[in-house]
């Protein structure tokens, strides 16, 4: 299945992702009307920085997803077409199971009422909005093999995107 | 081949999905002693609050146990097993022949026994049965007692505190919780139902209940009487077992299995509630009666069933719960007992606490309250059984920097990889 990949060596802790992420899960997907809504949007992915080092980290959609069993609403299931772990939210009923097993703190909970939500891969784009605002390639949206062979790509090349070397 | 399910709950379901993740042809029997489709037993708290309708608390889709060609018999129960013979002997007197036989009966709420426990009123919190009846009781009655302070009472408490009645929770032990979280938590967490108008007592117990047909109040062993037209009583559970108890199959808190969650029978199973596996932090045999294990057991066992080699690597005590906003999240051993270390981070006033307990380097337990986010990195952790004594201190912050973090999962650049439920690592396909 196609995943989000992260070269963490290319990620400068923009946030940018975060913002394309709430964005599109706004009701409104435009900025300026997003960040005045009520509840506020949840990004999905989280850029976790420190000093040194930048990560974002999102719902890798597991092979044997945690998850799934925690569950008890029975409110997550694994696809087994797609892959993908979906989150029926609906059913949530904001017990935290989830979060109590995910190993990738990928899951979040906002204001009262709201159920859990986590990265859904944004089935309806072609490349989710996440990886399309990365500004320097550090998101990667395809198949495992296509980001290794990226990866190798990147290595041979030696240099590091020319966006980090700014200042 | 044939298999025979003794269960319709988390154990049971998940067993049916084990077995035909393997076997797609193979009989499946399914004896189910509640009337309804698998359901969610842990949201008859929503559903007596209102939130939920019976539909929504169904697990599966309706066609579900069609489609997985299951036979089930509905309002049934197991009374012997006959495991020489292969057989179920269930109520209607008919014995059922099977290949391969999963007990996944889960439990049965403790009784108080008192006097007048029998006097309308008086509520296990287990069934949606249980729900439907204490909603119907709730419509007219000003006042509930929680008898006991574990997650159960509570959530029945919390619910008809939703509701509108008065609730008091009476406790024998000198706090709630007192086996899931550790006593700072536990402070936290009283202080918080109190404000919210939950009234928490302890040192108290029940010496009789009072009324005629109906309860209508109580007497406390400190001989005071208290007013109340329902009682939830939530005293922990003891597994369904008695039919098992003459069978040969060993039983000792409950029924006794090994890696594979098999019994000393070849061909009998058991998981979930009933079953006593291996604790993964401590190792000892113990039954953590927990949704999250009953799902991962009730799997594993119905893998193995249909002939795979699935090792189980042992329940671990878990929790999470949100009461009126206040979400916390126990698990492991949450206890210093022995030569444990434990680091602690206090917010009191906002309600956030956040403790690690490290045995010979290892995380084998949490307690968070308030905070939660990070909880499955613990988790994550305490399942891998990784030396992380380095990382105590940042683990405490509540997050560990991603660079470490990815060295402790063993994960290349990218975060290609991801863990199992049961701790192993994978590469993300």
């Amino acid at each position: 299945m196609k995943r989000i990949f992260v070269d963490e060596e290319r990620c400068l802790g923009c946030r940018s992702c975060e913002i394309a992420c709430a964005i599109k899960h706004s009701s409104s997907h435009k900025l300026e009307k997003a960040i005045q809504e009520q509840p506020l949007p949840i990004s999905r992915i989280r850029v976790r920085k420190d000093e040194e080092n930048a990560i974002p980290l999102q719902c890798r959609h597991c092979p044997e997803p945690c998850c799934v069993y925690a569950c008890i609403a029975g409110g997550i299931r694994k696809d087994e077409k797609t892959g993908l772990v979906v989150f029926e939210e609906k059913k949530c009923v904001r017990c935290y199971s989830c979060v109590m097993v995910c190993p990738f703190a990928a899951i979040k909970l906002g204001e009262e009422e709201q159920p859990a939500v986590k990265c859904d891969l944004c089935q309806e784009e072609e490349i989710p909005p996440c990886v399309r605002a990365c500004p320097t390639g550090a998101l990667f949206f395809g198949q495992a093999e296509e980001f290794q062979e990226l990866m190798e790509k990147r290595k041979k090349r030696g240099k590091k995107n020319a966006l980090l070397n700014i200042g | 081949m044939h298999y025979l399910i003794l269960g319709n709950c988390a154990a049971g379901l998940n067993g049916i999905e084990g077995i035909r993740s393997i076997d797609k042809k193979g009989e499946i029997t399914l004896i189910s002693a509640e009337p309804y489709p698998a359901y969610a037993r842990c949201l008859i708290t929503n559903f007596l609050i209102g939130t939920h309708s019976e539909e929504d608390l169904y697990l599966r889709e309706k066609d579900f146990y069609q489609k997985n060609g299951v036979k089930v018999l509905q309002g049934k129960k197991a009374v012997k097993i006959f495991p020489q013979e292969k057989k179920v002997e269930i109520d209607d007197g008919k014995k059922i022949p099977y290949d391969a036989l999963l007990i996944a009966t889960g439990a049965s709420p403790k009784t108080l026994r008192v006097k007048g426990e029998e006097k309308e009123g008086v509520f296990g919190f287990r069934t949606l049965e249980d729900a439907r009846q204490i909603a119907k009781r709730a419509e007219k009655a000003e006042k509930a007692l929680v008898f006991g302070g574990g997650l159960i009472g509570l959530k029945a408490g919390y619910a008809l505190k939703k509701k509108g009645l008065a609730v008091e929770v009476i406790v024998k032990s000198p706090r709630i919780l007192s086996r899931v979280v550790e006593e700072n938590s536990s402070r936290l967490i009283a202080r918080w139902l109190q404000e919210k108008g939950i009234k928490i007592r302890t040192g108290l117990a029940p010496r009789e209940i009072l009324g005629d047909k109906e309860m209508k109040g109580v007497i406390l062993d400190n001989g005071e009487e208290v007013k109340a037209q329902i009682a939830i009583v939530g005293k922990g559970v003891s597994p369904n077992l008695s039919f098992a108890e003459e069978s040969g199959i060993n039983i000792h808190w409950g029924i006794v299995v090994d890696n594979y969650l098999r019994t000393n029978f070849q061909e009998i199973f058991a998981a979930g509630d009933v079953a006593e596996t291996k604790d993964l932090v401590t190792g000892e045999h113990t039954i953590n009666a927990l949704w999250l294990a009953a799902q991962e057991q009730g799997r594993t066992a119905g893998i193995n069933m249909a002939g795979g080699e699935k090792v189980y690597p042992g329940s671990i005590g878990a929790n999470a719960a949100e009461f009126f906003g206040l979400p916390f999240i126990s698990m492991g051993c949450v206890q210093a007992r022995n030569g444990e270390i434990i680091k602690e981070k206090k917010a009191e006033k906002k309600f956030v606490y956040r403790r690690l307990v490290f045995k010979d380097g290892r995380l084998t337990g949490a307690v968070l309250v308030g905070e939660v986010e990070a909880a499955g990195i613990y988790m994550a952790l305490i399942r891998k059984k990784d030396r992380v004594e380095n990382l105590a201190d940042e683990l405490l912050e509540g997050w560990v920097d991603y660079g470490k973090f990815e060295k402790i999962l063993e994960g290349k650049k990218g975060f290609r990889e991801t863990i199992t439920p049961d701790g192993r690592l994978i590469k993300l396909p």
